[in-house]
């Protein structure tokens, strides 16, 4: 059986087709065929927007998505090794689990990675799940720079989705500060264009200074806006046991930090960060074997853009956060309104002045404005942004960030984080995950409900 | 009797039928190459030099220090060292080497030319130009290599012609730089074809800490107190990031004018990797 390819939303929406009881783990795949449990293919192809009104309109009758544990290691400078960080992260992310958790439960794993500093380039992801009681599991490394994890997230939900598996586990790592002297440059510069940015000497800090820059330039936003971001997150940062730069620092401070790439200062960078993160994922039929108190994760977005920044039409704005919040919110049925919290990719402050625009916290070019009004700060305005501290106080191990956002964002909604860092009252939270300097990005809306 | 000028960051002294060019920097009374130039990218500059007062340079004989396959990718002039096939009567131009930071680009093998001494010389601080030269002398050494990421051989030459000489892609009434493969219907793209103009404008620009560059930079970047870089957008349209030439003393501001020189970028296993750096207009 075929859909017409000019479907309309309307046509499906009572869903009254032969094969209703086969729906409920239908999945459409990314190639836009139709594929039921058995991987059979029901046929025709539809792209994004398409694809997406076809998961609002099937979403009472397809597996709803559940976050049932989730855990991680302290990020920073860590002594354990690969191993020994993820058995961290995994444990932890056992233990959060209500009821009695076996990893053997564990039907499929992903695990977002870039490198591992060259120390384990292949078949990392089985190395680990040997080492965290999910021998024999499928699973596999996911990368995309800095956003591995959130898409090691995204591909958990899509295989829970299509009814291939009830209960996945994502995950992130990485270890970077065990690099000798010699080789510390190892990281700089890696998930760039290469052959365009590279040679132009860019690295990341200088690729964000050049948007900090041209975002002053045409929205007249100035430095001083990045400094309340980055006295903000070091704030939220301060209570969180799980963070690696927990101080406080003052605006007076952080204006005057050591120059890294004009304008970007010390203090508008994330440190360089060891750690790791697992979240549990679960079917809606089998949550309640593991948890009353499950947090829904209510959509999956992602989006991309290219490589190099100068081959996009604008460099003030990620395209691909745009393109992945919108297809979120949709999808959920949220505005960005409806958020209460959102862990964003705050790799650079800049980074995060413009998120707040990109996901539609305020209007295009008043990121700036949103800082210096001191929207974001937890429990002072409409929405918290980083209650975790971000990657700017929290620390950003490139690989396991996305997860590890998922992380705080399950906390927060359970209530469960330090209780001086709550926001009240949370309901919905997402998490902002961005390769590189937006070539890929995954936002995922969280709630305490399921999706109406 | 010549004209004395300024040309892509060099001193130029040019009469009908040759071309002096010499580095704007003395140390110890003599002229010597600035932090990124050698006589290959002087002699890149002197045939783009000929070839707007109008000669049609079939072939050029150059000196062995010259990177024949450079010369060629950035100006499209065939010589005997990068083509053995070429037909020697064809070799109308020839570049004769000084000891010092001095070339002549001349139709006649003569060895004795007479040229206006170029003016607009500059001292160079003597720490910079020996720190400097060492770290070449490091960094050329085919030991040398990058960690992480790098730009393989091969991929270098496939972008050499649009990185040395901007040429680009026309489709769709568009301009395309640098090169891409396809366009959004799945459809393979031309070849390059044409050449960006020789002039942009800064959108926006960074200096970078030396302990923030690429390790391909790590000798050079502490000596040079960091390294800046541009995006700028072309007259045509497409946007790049170019390092600046010689890092000259330059506070950019947006909307600056710049024009392009051919620079040694770095050098890795061996090969030294060039590509055009960004120079500010002079008007």
């Amino acid at each position: 059986m075929n859909f017409p390819s000019s479907l309309q939303v309307g046509q499906l929406a009572p869903l009254k087709c032969p094969w209703a009881l086969h729906c409920r783990s239908m999945f459409v795949a990314g190639n836009g065929a139709f594929l039921d449990s058995t991987g059979a293919s029901f046929g025709l192809g539809l792209k994004n927007d398409r694809l997406n009104q076809m998961l609002v309109l099937l979403g009472h009758v397809m597996v709803d998505v559940a976050v049932i544990g989730a855990g991680q290691t302290k990020y920073g400078n860590h002594q354990l090794g690969l191993k020994g960080m993820w058995a961290e992260a995994a444990e932890n992310a056992f233990a959060s689990v209500d009821q009695d958790f076996d990893p053997r439960q564990v039907d499929e794993a992903f695990i977002g990675s870039v490198a591992f500093g060259g120390g384990q380039l292949g078949n990392t992801a089985a190395l680990l799940t040997e080492h965290s009681g999910m021998e024999g599991v499928p699973v596999r490394r996911v990368e995309n720079a800095c956003a591995s994890s959130g898409f090691a997230l995204r591909d958990a939900w899509m295989a829970i989705k299509s009814g291939q598996a009830d209960v996945v586990v994502a995950g992130g790592i990485e270890k970077m500060n065990d690099l000798s002297p010699e080789r510390k440059r190892f990281w700089l510069g890696v998930s760039g264009d290469t052959e365009w940015e590279r040679l132009a000497g860019l690295t990341f800090p200088g690729t964000y200074a050049l948007m900090a820059r041209r975002h002053f330039h045409e929205h007249q936003s100035t430095h001083d806006d990045l400094v309340h971001i980055s006295v903000k997150n070091h704030m939220h940062g301060f209570e969180n046991q799980h963070a690696h730069l927990r101080k406080q620092v003052s605006f007076e401070k952080a204006a005057s930090g050591f120059m890294v790439a004009d304008p970007l200062t010390l203090y508008d960078c994330c440190p360089t960060s060891d750690g790791a993160s697992c979240v549990i994922l679960a079917a809606d039929h089998v949550v309640r074997q593991f948890t009353d108190d499950p947090v829904w994760l209510r959509s999956s977005g992602a989006g991309s853009d290219r490589l190099a920044l100068h081959d996009r039409p604008s460099i003030t704005q990620l395209v691909a956060t745009q393109k992945a919040s919108k297809s979120a919110y949709s999808a959920a049925g949220i505005t960005a309104n409806d958020v209460d919290l959102a862990e964003v990719h705050d790799c650079f402050t800049v980074a995060e002045m413009i998120a707040t625009e990109d996901l539609g916290f305020t209007e295009s070019g008043q990121g700036g404005m949103f800082a210096r009004d001191g929207q974001g700060i937890r429990n002072e305005g409409s929405v918290c942004i980083n209650p975790s501290g971000g990657l700017k106080s929290k620390g950003h191990p490139l690989g396991a960030t996305g997860t590890g956002q998922a992380v705080e964002v399950f906390k927060q909604l359970r209530g469960s984080v330090e209780s001086g860092r709550q926001v009240r009252d949370a309901q919905i939270g997402i998490t902002h995950n961005v390769g590189g300097s937006g070539a890929t990005c995954a936002v995922h809306v969280f709630g305490r409900d399921r999706n109406e | 009797m010549s004209d004395s000028a300024q040309w892509k960051g060099y001193l130029i002294s040019y009469s009908n039928d040759s071309l002096l060019l010499q580095s704007p920097y003395i140390y110890s009374d003599s002229p010597v190459y600035g932090p990124d130039s050698d006589s290959t990218t002087m002699t890149v500059a002197g045939i783009q030099y000929l070839q707007t007062q109008g000669h049609q340079i079939s072939a050029i004989r150059l000196p062995d220090s010259v990177d024949a396959r450079v010369v060629f990718m950035s100006t499209s002039v065939d010589s005997p060292q990068r083509n053995e096939e070429l037909d020697s009567a064809t070799v109308d131009w020839h570049v004769i080497e000084g000891d010092e930071a001095r070339l002549v680009l001349s139709q006649s093998d003569a060895e004795h030319f007479e040229f206006e001494e170029p003016t607009g010389t500059e001292l160079i601080d003597a720490d910079l130009f020996n720190d400097m030269n060492a770290a070449w002398e490091l960094e050329c050494s085919k030991q040398h290599v990058s960690q992480g990421a790098y730009v393989s051989q091969s991929q270098y030459l496939e972008g050499g012609a649009a990185r040395l000489s901007l040429a680009s892609q026309k489709f769709d009434g568009q301009i395309i730089w640098p090169p891409r493969q396809m366009d959004s219907f799945g459809n393979r793209l031309p070849p390059e074809e044409g050449l960006l103009s020789d002039a942009a404008t800064v959108e926006s620009w960074t200096k970078l800490s030396a302990a923030g560059a690429p390790s391909e930079f790590s000798l050079r970047a502490p000596i040079l107190g960091g390294i800046q870089t541009l995006l700028v957008k072309f007259v045509e349209g497409p946007r790049g990031v170019f390092l600046v030439c010689d890092d000259v003393d330059y506070s950019p501001n947006i909307g600056d004018k710049i024009e392009f020189g051919v620079r040694r970028i770095y050098a890795q296993e061996g090969l030294i990797r060039y590509g055009l750096k960004a120079i500010p207009f002079i008007v």
